[in-house]
């Protein structure tokens, strides 16, 4: 990988409290240490290990199979089994005259080879191109598959795609995920294939046993392409094994016994604990998630924006964070500040229920004996929904009615179950809903908030904001790109369909004897670059 | 006791199969959400993909259809493929059927080695000291929840002692007996520990109204000594009531043990249950709780055959 060399401190700006982290490519001259089983601690079953059919992320696939670019730990996309990533500058990327398509050309590694010894060419591109578009192929991982005409491959090396639309976020799914080996899969129905237990990939580590319910066991691809920064094969490591420990307690209790190594997701409570274990540590990286609260505007009195400048206006960050470790950071854009599109300059509401109760007197709610304001009769009251058993969630939710109870709103919780809540937030059955959305290292934030986005429950509709989606989805010119971002996020922040609270950290513990970690906040899990991972002493 | 009886109750299950499996069809697509509200956190999926699966999986067809659908096909063996991992149902039950049944089973045969002796002697020596401490014991071995006690268990032995794995059914690379065993251990004694002293109970309260006969008096009598009244006289119709408790506690064992599978990361029925039941994965769902209420069906009319051969006055004809 062709990754900076330099050090540099994370993400500027908003994201605190997270360490310093060092590039991809931070091994030193002392990284003697080949060898070593890195244990990982999984809370979830892997159902398949097809990156395309897995509805977890994956952690596991990620040391296995590569794709052709990967996001870094700044969610910027770097190359894997392409030389480069296209952009218009270096030509990968060719707009048609008419400026409604695109053309995007890769140019393959050379001298990769599968697994099983075969070499990866531009063939295996196509096949993964078509095998997972194909609508036999039960996935749901299948976003920008039917945005591709055709790909061509002149030679073994190069795989030029043709796009029947402009979109920048071409980089995000297909060909990121995961290519697939054509000379084991063609022909074979990927449904049943056992390509789904012991995926044949080109990365660093190789799919040795999968036991399902218990482990999948990765050891090391001694003829794996990349090198390190001075000249030792990769990777260090024999073996990473990942454990599926269903309960969060047991985890912890492997992490003291010493039968793992290694957890991703360490429950905000707990990480104090964890930092106590000899050997261990917690390392926080941010991700590419946020919570919010949103309106459903077919409540007519939530659709009037006085009633959403109240919540605005009242809603207190720091309790929440408070409530939840202090481990999330306070936000107020849609766009999480990892991202080189997020603009400082989105307006924020000022902490002062005083302001909200003002607001809401001037829009002719006043105050009823109950201490609930009402207009006409209709009272400001709210079926508020959480996802029940989610503590942290459960938490906020008291603080945000305890909150909105001092300006004169009643909140009335309806919390759901699992399935139950993510039903509700897709239809909108619910008046205010608590959530948080986690996107890919590229989003596109009109399936949240365009009037026909999938993920829009709420029916919300602007067309001036349609419109700026419009430009900023279908346009690949950087500074395009900056401006309609801009231009969003202030419609967001104004029209207030959406009040952004918190962006998250993961917490991650892991021995100190690992070296090389470097945190990803993408979807592409922290396992994207295991490679250069080594075990000290 | 006759075959035309046998012959009479298995038919007799087929309409309550039949009944069971209507209600939990119904049951399972009332509660809300379905198996694609999985995948509303995922940005990377398209609502095309998710509307082939809707149609891979005929979720767009009405309810009654759907379930007709599922009836005939599992007539003819076939259980249907699994939404979440598309894999078939019966293939993936099976595999977590053999984890399931060495935990349970091997929990059973401790249980009732343990309790049979427990609660005969416990009867039979109703008031003394050794019966107040084991009743003691057995209600708080009832009371304790589960996870309370593997936690305790794992703490003690696999993070103070360091001598006994805290999760999982084998080393990877090993497998050998001794690995297994040692595996479960814990989850074992756990499971054994609610079981040993709910059993012990029935078995010391049915002994405790056997005693009180007149036949136990006239076997007396005749000059047996006590442990021969016991355990020749009164045990087998003590039996009886705990024949019950005994076949009903197998089938949820079968069933999958949800807390300790979970705890002790052990891959069987009871943790795929509750997977499939986040994911509303429905043919799993149905499989599993019709592999579960054909269990309940079975263990009756085994224990029916079992009181016959305890008591010969039970009779079926």
């Amino acid at each position: 990988m062709t990754m900076k060399m330099t050090r540099r401190t994370m993400l500027q700006g908003a994201v605190a409290g997270a360490a310093t982290l060092a590039t991809l490519r931070a091994t030193t001259a002392d990284a003697s240490g080949y060898g070593g089983t890195l244990r990982v601690g999984l809370s979830y079953e892997i159902d398949t290990m097809n990156v395309y059919s897995t509805g977890y992320l994956g952690d596991a696939q990620a040391t296995i199979v590569e794709g052709l670019v990967a996001p870094n730990d700044k969610a910027d996309y770097v190359p894997v089994l392409a030389l480069e990533v296209p952009t218009l500058e270096n030509g990968g990327i060719v707009l048609s005259d008419d400026k409604k398509t695109m053309t995007v050309t890769y140019k393959l590694r050379p001298g990769v080879t599968w697994h099983d010894g075969k070499p990866f060419t531009s063939a295996d591109v196509k096949y993964t191109w078509e095998a997972v578009k194909d609508p036999a192929f039960i996935a749901e991982s299948k976003d920008g598959t039917a945005d591709i005409d055709s790909i061509e491959t002149p030679d073994d090396l190069t795989a030029i795609c043709h796009y029947n639309k402009v979109s920048p976020d071409f980089k995000s799914t297909l060909f990121t995920f995961g290519i697939m080996p054509k000379h084991l899969l063609e022909g074979t129905d990927l449904n049943t294939s056992s390509y789904n237990q012991t995926p044949v990939g080109t990365g660093p580590f190789m799919a040795t046993e999968f036991q399902q319910g218990q482990y999948v066991v990765c050891k090391r691809n001694p003829n794996y392409w990349d090198k390190a920064a001075n000249g030792d094969q990769l990777p260090y490591l024999d073996e990473i094994i990942f454990y599926m420990l269903p309960d969060t307690n047991t985890m912890i209790t492997q992490l003291k016994s010493g039968e793992i190594d290694m957890i991703v997701r360490t429950p905000y409570n707990q990480a104090a604990q964890i930092a106590m274990i000899p050997g261990m540590e917690i390392i926080k990286g941010p991700l590419l998630s946020w919570q919010h609260v949103d309106f459903n505007f077919r409540n007519p009195l939530l659709a009037d924006l006085a009633v959403r400048q109240a919540f605005a206006h009242t809603i207190d960050r720091s309790v929440l964070i408070k409530a939840q470790g202090g481990f999330p950071e306070a936000i107020k854009s849609v766009v999480v500040p990892v991202f080189a599109l997020y603009d400082d300059t989105t307006p924020s509401y000022d902490l002062d229920p005083a302001k909200a109760a003002k607001i809401l007197d001037d829009a002719g709610y006043t105050m009823g004996g109950d201490g609930v304001r009402a207009k006409g009769g209709q009272r400001l009251s709210f079926k508020f929904v959480v996802s029940a058993g989610l503590s942290d969630d459960e938490n906020v939710q008291q603080i945000i009615m305890a909150q909105m109870k001092a300006v004169g709103i009643e909140l009335v919780p309806d919390n759901q179950a699992g399935v139950a809540y993510r039903e509700a937030r897709y239809k909108g059955n619910y008046d205010l809903i608590y959530g948080r959305w986690i996107t890919s290292a590229d989003p596109v934030y009109s399936v949240f908030y365009g009037t026909d986005g999938p993920n829009n429950g709420q029916a919300y509709s602007n067309p001036k904001l349609d419109a700026v989606f419009d430009t900023l989805e279908h346009s690949l010119d950087p500074a395009v790109r900056k401006q309609s971002s801009s231009e969003m996020q202030h419609i967001i922040a104004e029209d207030l369909p959406t009040i952004p609270l918190t962006t998250n950290v993961a917490v991650i513990a892991k021995v100190k004897k690992l070296m090389n970690f470097v945190p990803n906040p993408t979807n592409m899990t922290n396992f994207v670059h295991t490679a250069e991972w080594y075990m000290e002493g | 006791m006759s075959l035309t009886f046998l012959i009479k109750r298995l038919a007799g299950a087929i309409p309550l199969l039949l009944g069971i499996s209507l209600i939990l069809f119904a049951i399972i697509h009332l509660a809300p959400g379905g198996p694609t509200d999985v995948y509303a956190d995922n940005p990377s999926v398209s609502p095309e993909a998710l509307q082939q699966i809707i149609t891979r999986f005929g979720l767009d067809k009405p309810v009654p259809e759907q379930y007709l659908l599922w009836l005939k096909a599992m007539v003819t063996g076939d259980w249907g493929l699994s939404i979440r991992t598309g894999r078939g149902v019966l293939g993936e039950i099976l595999a977590r059927l053999g984890p399931t049944l060495q935990l349970g089973g091997m929990a059973m045969g401790i249980s009732l080695i343990v309790a049979l002796p427990l609660g005969t002697y416990c009867a039979a020596r109703r008031g003394s000291r050794l019966d107040t401490a084991l009743t003691f014991l057995s209600f708080a071995g009832i009371s304790l929840p589960v996870f309370w006690s593997a936690l305790l268990l794992q703490l003690v032995f696999s993070v103070w002692l360091g001598i006994l794995p805290s999760a999982g059914m084998k080393s990877i690379g090993d497998g050998s007996l001794i690995d297994r065993l040692q595996h479960l251990a814990m989850p074992v004694t756990v499971l054994s520990l609610a079981t040993i002293a709910s059993w012990s109970r029935y078995i010391r309260s049915g002994m405790v109204d056997v005693l009180a006969q007149d036949y136990i008096r006239t076997a007396y009598a005749k000059g047996r000594r006590e442990w021969g009244v016991v355990i020749a006289h009164a045990l087998r119709n003590a039996m009886i009531p705990a024949v019950t408790v005994i076949a009903i506690d197998f089938v949820t064992i079968i069933s999958g043990a949800v807390i300790t599978e979970t705890v002790f990361a052990w891959p069987g029925i009871g943790r795929l249950f509750v997977e499939s039941m986040n994911g509303r994965d429905y043919p799993m769902l149905m499989g599993l709780m019709m592999m579960g209420s054909f269990g309940v069906v079975m263990a009756n009319i085994i224990a029916d055959i079992i009181y016959a051969a305890l008591d010969p006055r039970i009779r079926h004809g």
